[in-house]
Parts: C-alpha cells; structure tokens; sequence
C-alpha cells in the first residue's frame, strides 16, 4: 500500500547565488562559472572568512505583484519576516509558478508544505535602543531592569515572529492558501532532505496530494556571521574566494556559506498527470540515518537504504550530488561512506559537489543542490564540480570535475549530512 | 497488523517539567492541581511586564548521566532532553540486545540559550552614537572576541537531536522540528509514521524547549501573549475561565519511546499505550491569530479520528491544547464542539498548562505522557484556576479537582503558532 502512490517533482522555484531562475542556473552550472565572492551586504573585513555566495539586490517586493491581491497583502507583511523567510516565500512563488498552480485551483486541504529552516539568528540592529536601556547606568553593566522598564518596549511588538523558523512554511501557506500537513524540520545541512523524505511519506500514505517542500537560508547577517565564523571550519581562501569552496580537492580548508532557497513542487502522480502537470523525476528513495563515529558508516547506511527503496544497484546511480561542503573532514567521512556503501560502482560513479558554485546553504543546500541535478537531467549534461583540481587521497571516490558530461543514466542519489552525524539520502529517477 | 499497517506502541516515557523531574511527579502534581509556577528565577524579569514563569527548579543532568559535564555549556533544552530520554530509555527496559540502527530520534525541539549579557554588551559597545545600528566591523571584532564557540554552537536547533542520537546510539532517522506549540506532538506523530512505514522500528520521540530567557519572554510580551498577573502568579494560567489574560510560559522535556507492537512484544516489553492516530494540518490564515471558525484545528482533530479509525463517542477524554489564551481557548472549544457535536458536553476537556504553563514545543510531549498516565490510572488531571465560566467556553472543563474515570482513548491537541494544527490520539492497549 505504501508504495502505491508515486511522488513526482512537477515544479521548481530557486533563488541561488548564480541566478534566481532556470535559465540563469543552468547558464552558470554548464558554463563552470560559480558566484562565492567577498560578503558585499557590509564591510566584512574583521572577519575571518569573508567570503560568501550572495544574492545581490535581493528585494522581495520586487518579485510580488501588486496587482494580485494576495501577493500584495504578502508585500505588507515583509517587514515580519527575516531575509531567510522572505527567499523562502518568493522561491514557493516561482515554484507555484514553474508548476502551474494558482491558488484556489485545487483542494487546499491536501496540499500541504513543509520546509528545511534553522535558527534564523536575530538582526542586531532591531535592538540596539533596548541594549541601551539595559545599559543606561552608572556602571554601564548589563542591566535587566533597565532592557525590562525602558528598553522592552523599543522592540517592534512583532519582533519574534521575524525569527521563528516555521514562518517561511506559515507565510507560504497563506501566499497559497495550503492547509494540508505543515512542517518545519530544523535539521541543519540535511534540513531540506528530511523534508523532501516526510513529504513523500506523506504522499505514499495518503495523507495529502501535494507539497511544496522547501529549503530556505540567509547567514548574511552580522551576528550569524560573527557566530558561525566562531564555531565552523570556514575556508581562509580570502584571497580567491572563487577558488575557496573546493569539495574532496588535495586543497579543501573549509566551507563557505551561500544564502538562497528552493522550493519544489512534489506531486502524487496520478494527481500530476489529472491536471497534465509537467513531469520532472519520481522521488524513489529516501533514507535518513545516523553517523554516531562519524567514520562513514551512518552515510552508507542511508545511502544502501535508500538505494534499496529505489529497488536499484550501485551502477544503476547517473551521478551521486554530494554534500561536498569542502571541509576537509567532512569530505574524508562523505567520500569513505560513498565507497563503504558503493563498493567498486564507487570507481565508476561520478561525485558531483555543487557548493563551489554556490556555498552552503545550510537548511536550504539540499533541495537547491538537488535542482542542480534536475537541471543536469533536463538537459542531459552533468555540470563539473568547481574547485576540484587534485584529488585528496583520503577520498576514495572519482568526483566529476570538467567540463560537461553526458548523462547516461535516469537515477541520481543526494546527499547531505550535518557536522553531528545526522545524514539523509534521496534517489531520484529522470521522468521518461 | 492493523489494515495492514504496523502498530506503534509506547513503551518508555521520560519527563523534566515545572512540576516534578518524573512521569511520576509530574502525573502526581496533575492530579493534585499542584501548580508549578512562580516568580522567575533564571534571570532578574522584575522590571518585564510579566515577572513570573513555570520554571524547572533544581535540575542537576547528573542525576540522570554519568558523564553530565560533557553538556555543561549546552542549552538547557538539551540538557532537560538527555535527561528526559535517559528516563525513558531507562522505563523501556531490555534494550541492549536490540538493534540500533532500527533506533530513530524525532524531536521537536527550540533552540539553546544566548549568551544574553554578552550580546547586549556587544550591541552596546559597537553602535554608532547617533543612530540605532551597529559599526560591523566593531561589532565583529567584539563578538569574535567574547562570545563563548561552543555555546553558541549549542544554540543550533540540531545540536540536541545529535547529542542525544550520540549520547545513547540511536542510528536510525534523526529528525528534528520546530512548528512553534505544535512541534513536539508533530514529532511523535511524524515518529509513528515511520514506524508504520517500516523506516524504524523504534523512535525516541518528543520535545524539549525553554524560551524562559530575556529573548523570549520580551517576545513573547510584545506580543502580547502572556499573562500578566504578577500579583498572583499561581492564579495566571486560567484556561477557559473568562478573566484568562494570557498564558504563563513553561520549560522541560517530555519523551516517549515507540516500538513497532511486535518488535515490543518479542522482547517482552511492557506496553504502556497505542498511538492510535494523527492529524497535521495548517491553518493557513495569519501568523498569530487562529481563524475564528476553527477549520485548521478541526481538520486535524478530523484528521487524527479517521486515522485512528474511532468513532467521537469512543474518545473519553480530551486533553486541550487550552493556552488559557482568549482566542485559542474560544477557538479550541468551537472545534471540538463543530466535531463532537452533541457529544461535545459530555466529554471531559482539561488543561495540563494551568499548573505547569506552556512549554511551548515541548508542551505536547509532556500533555501526551500524561494523557497516559490518565489511562493507566483513571484518574483525569483538572483544569485548575477555573473560576468563572466564559459563555463562549461552555464544556465540561474538569473544573479544578481531578476525577476518577475510566478512560480508554485521549485526543491530545497541540495548535502552534504560524498555524500548525496536531492532534494525537493515544488509546488503551488492546491485543
């Protein structure tokens, strides 16, 4: 029973560092040209890596058309929203958009969403006047009573609602009118993954007809800046910083953050093809798991479980769409579970790592890496992986890394894994 | 096999809350309308338009870990989940010989706790003096300075689900949420689905959350949300009574482990409940209002009936979502009554969060573990602090003193902010 309602991808929106739609995307993956440059949003320079993948001029009123009632009450509510929010809200639109659907043309109760998000780290600048309050004494200390008597009431009476990181899925959900199922699932790099595998579920077991599963993230921020500069290994590479995101390369020194959010449409079949939607892949595996040693064993679980749900073989796999993130570690543990879980096929399957073009992207890497791939099949050429000029011996895979290669085979393996161990595996299947 | 779907059972329970660091302590302070609010002691909220909280009082993780220092600069959310989880892994009993990587985590879980004094220190020092913003430079260079790598780092949303997948190596799914209220219900609901799905056997699923730090409790009163009545701190969480102001914020951790039913049976588990359904839906209305007719939560309510397969007169008591909010108390009590129909006054409706306040994604854990326990027991915790009936709040509330009655299935609802609707039901163990 859980097998008889197929899920399929019908509808994609992106906001990426290298463009905000197909054409752009595709331009920028099969011409080899990546965007992580030096953080423009404001002056880095105190920074330890200060480099990043930007969304320049980003302005999501620009993308919202007064005209239509909704989107024009949605204009209004920016201020409510933080930058992660406000990518996620405009991707579901062009997503909503790709696929075909308006709002009111289908059954809103079982169209649900669901979206990778994280802790959306507070702008600081909202609070300034309240740290003044609580600073306002002799002593210049930190005082509560002086932030709760004059400073509390500084702070705009929506304040949190900016920051919780259900709001992309909530506002996304009002944009379209979605009541079926809404989740928010806070699982840092494999964020995306998980929901794209719960909405499948979903799916299979009847609960709704459609999703909009999303991945939504902006560290460009000054106080996520300054707290992820303290505590991940970020690439130094300030002096070329097209060159500092080099996933499974000899010269891996760390990552570098993107911003951006993805939003696919996934579909039950028989309702996608009811409707004549346009048909991209089937979702044909998921799998999520655990890496406790963090040696690669957890990843080739979920990379075996889920291969075993797609009901193929190792050789059957077009390409595996790595984590990649360039942190030399994390590389060595993705690449030994690759092998610990491929075998030989490791020798043959191609590796391809998208965050080179784009950095990570956190909550949101694993679905925008995922549109990547659905671009290489659309099209029928494998993008190379940015950066990976030597090998590094530790990582006993073959990563594909010029020029374009031909697609051979319909069946494409993404991967993501967070720095504790969590990791998440999708198989998906070109649609023929 | 039910339809050919695989049962989920409750096998282990596990809880830190306001009102005890037990299953135990918690059902006990329930049924004896022990309230565990109070002034807020975990940092000077004298001068906040509310001034108190359910705060969990005395907590020591060793107690619970051997090796509880390795969490020192965790948030306590994390800290309260290691030892929620290593009580309910405890209860399980007969768990070394199992298979872990069959062994999942779903949590619906907050976020750690900011390095608050630093921060605004930071702030402070680093703004222009002429206008509300930071120099970022200057700001960077102080906050590289002195905020402390490691509790920043445990502020992340994933830390807690990976400390705990580590601490106790569970290498199955490792899932985390956050829909606001909603999150922790969702989890378990979301955990059975796997289960039924054959992706685990076992999940350790729950929440843990505290917003009790300046952040949060500013938030939460420019909202407007809270009670503020300061003078009388044990009387501030007063759902359905018509002098509701607010609700009272709460902390802790709730877990539950759930088994596949034959995978229990065959090491012999004790089996305290059956999931028996679940329900998600969204409102899709606005970001903090429920819409007045109620549909996202009846539609999960709905949802949850016919995915259980019962019928309303089976369902002998509701264990409400009951913030002690106007709108979410009127709102709640309009759908229960739109589903139950005739039978709407006749079923007991309480609410846990009159003494232990609102533990925000933790909440629906905690609200399912005691719905449980009042299975077990036969015992329906009160509504305490219940006064004067609101004309719009017109059912049976278990006004202020526990009752004993038989009961074999609880709807627990959990309503997040943003619009998340959940509701669980949770049923007698039948063969």
């Amino acid at each position: 029973m859980s097998h008889s309602r197929r899920a399929v991808i019908t509808g994609c929106g992106a906001l990426t560092p290298i463009g905000n739609d197909a054409a752009a995307i595709w331009a920028s993956l099969s011409e080899g040209r990546g965007a992580v440059g030096p953080i423009t949003a404001f002056d880095a320079s105190k920074l330890p890596c200060r480099m990043a993948g930007e969304i320049k001029d980003f302005a999501a009123r620009k993308h919202l058309d007064n005209k239509n009632e909704i989107e024009k009450a949605m204009g209004k509510s920016l201020k409510l929203m933080a930058r992660t929010i406000q990518l996620g809200l405009i991707a579901a639109k062009y997503a909503m958009l790709d696929a075909n659907l308006s709002r009111g043309q289908f059954d809103s109760t079982r169209f649900g969403v669901i979206f990778g998000t994280s802790l959306i780290a507070i702008e600081v600048d909202d609070i300034v006047s309240a740290a003044h309050a609580a600073l306002d004494n002799p002593e210049k200390r930190v005082d509560l009573r002086g932030w709760g008597e004059k400073g509390l009431e500084t702070v705009e009476p929506t304040w949190m609602l900016k920051y919780l990181p259900n709001m992309a899925a909530c506002h996304v959900s009002v944009m379209f009118d979605l009541q079926g199922p809404s989740n928010s699932i806070t699982q840092d790099d494999v964020a995306s993954l998980n929901a794209m595998g719960e909405a499948v579920r979903h799916i299979g077991r009847g609960q709704a007809d459609a999703f909009l599963v999303g991945g939504a993230d902006s560290k460009i921020s000054y106080l996520s800046q300054a707290r992820h500069n303290l505590f991940l290994r970020l690439s130094r590479r300030n002096d070329d910083p097209g060159r500092a995101c080099r996933p499974f390369d000899r010269d891996h020194d760390g990552m570098v953050f993107g911003e951006g959010a993805t939003v696919l449409v996934v579909e039950e079949l028989e309702h996608a093809k009811k409707r004549g939607a346009k048909i991209a892949a089937e979702i044909v595996g998921f799998a999520s798991a655990f890496d406790a040693r963090r040696d690669g064993s957890g990843l080739a679980r979920a990379v075996t479980q889920a291969l075993a749900e797609a009901g193929i073989r190792p050789d059957d796999l077009d390409h595996v769409n790595a984590h990649g993130s360039g942190v030399p570690e994390q590389d060595r543990i993705e690449a030994r579970g690759l092998r610990l879980a491929l075998g030989p096929a490791a020798d043959r399957v191609p590796v391809f790592g998208a965050k080179g073009y784009v950095g990570n992207l956190g909550p949101a890497a694993g679905v925008t890496e995922l549109g990547f791939s659905l671009h290489a099949l659309a099209h029928g050429a494998l993008p190379p992986t940015l950066n990976h000029d030597h090998r590094d011996t530790e990582c006993p895979i073959v990563v594909h890394a010029s020029g374009l290669r031909p697609i051979r085979k319909p069946f494409v393996m993404k991967l993501g894994f967070t720095d504790l161990g969590q990791c998440a595996a999708v198989v998906i299947k070109k649609w023929e | 096999m039910i339809n050919g779907r695989r049962r989920v059972v409750i096998t282990g329970m596990g809880a830190v809350t306001p009102v005890g660091h037990s299953v135990a302590a918690l059902y006990d302070a329930q049924i004896h309308g022990r309230s565990g609010i109070d002034r807020i002691r975990n940092f000077d909220a004298r001068k906040f338009p509310t001034t108190f909280a359910a705060e969990v009082k005395d907590f020591d993780l060793s107690r619970f870990l051997p090796d509880a220092s390795r969490y020192r600069l965790s948030g306590v959310n994390t800290r309260f989940a290691l030892a929620a989880a290593a009580q309910a892994l405890a209860d399980a009993n007969g768990m070394s010989a199992i298979d872990r990587t069959r062994f999942g985590i779903y949590l619906g879980n907050g976020e750690g706790q900011s390095e608050f004094d630093q921060l605004i220190a930071i702030i402070g020092a680093s703004a222009f003096p002429d206008r509300p913003a930071v120099e970022p430079s200057k700001f960077f260079e102080l906050a590289l300075e002195r905020l402390n790598p490691e509790r920043e780092y445990e502020l992340e949303m994933h830390t807690t689900a990976g400390h705990v997948a580590e601490q106790f190596e569970l290498l199955g799914p490792n899932f985390s949420c956050l829909t606001a209220c909603a999150a922790s219900s969702q989890a378990i609901g979301e955990a059975t689905e796997l289960i039924r799905h054959g992706d685990a056997d076992l999940m350790l699923a729950g929440g843990a959350h505290s917003m009790i730090h300046p952040f949060g409790v500013t938030g939460f009163n420019r909202l407007t949300a809270l009670s503020t009545r300061n003078e009388a701190p044990q009387k501030a969480s007063r759902p359905f009574d018509l002098n509701r102001d607010g609700f009272v914020l709460g902390e802790g951790s709730g877990m539950v482990v759930l088994e596949e039913l034959e995978h229990a049976r065959r090491r012999g588990a004790a089996i305290y409940a059956e999931i028996g359904g679940y329900g998600s839906t969204a409102d899709a209305y606005r970001t903090t209002d429920s819409p007045p007719d109620g549909h996202g939560a009846i539609a999960a309510i709905r949802w949850a009936l016919q995915d259980s397969g019962l019928a309303i007169s089976d369902i002998g008591y509701i264990n409400a979502h009951g913030t002690s909010t106007e709108v979410n108390d009127r709102v709640e009590t309009l759908a229960i009554k739109q589903v139950f129909g005739e039978r709407a006054r006749h079923v007991p409706v309480s609410s846990n969060k009159s003494m232990m306040g609102h533990l925000i994604a933790a909440a629906g854990a905690v609200e399912l573990i005691i719905s449980v326990m009042t299975i077990r027991r036969g015992v329906i915790p009160p509504t305490i602090n219940y006064e004067t009936p609101d004309p719009v709040c017109d059912l049976d509330y278990v006004p202020n003193t526990a009752r004993e009655q038989r009961v074999d299935h609880v709807l627990s609802n959990s309503f997040g902010f943003g619009g998340q609707n959940v509701s669980l039901i949770v049923s007698r163990f039948k063969e």
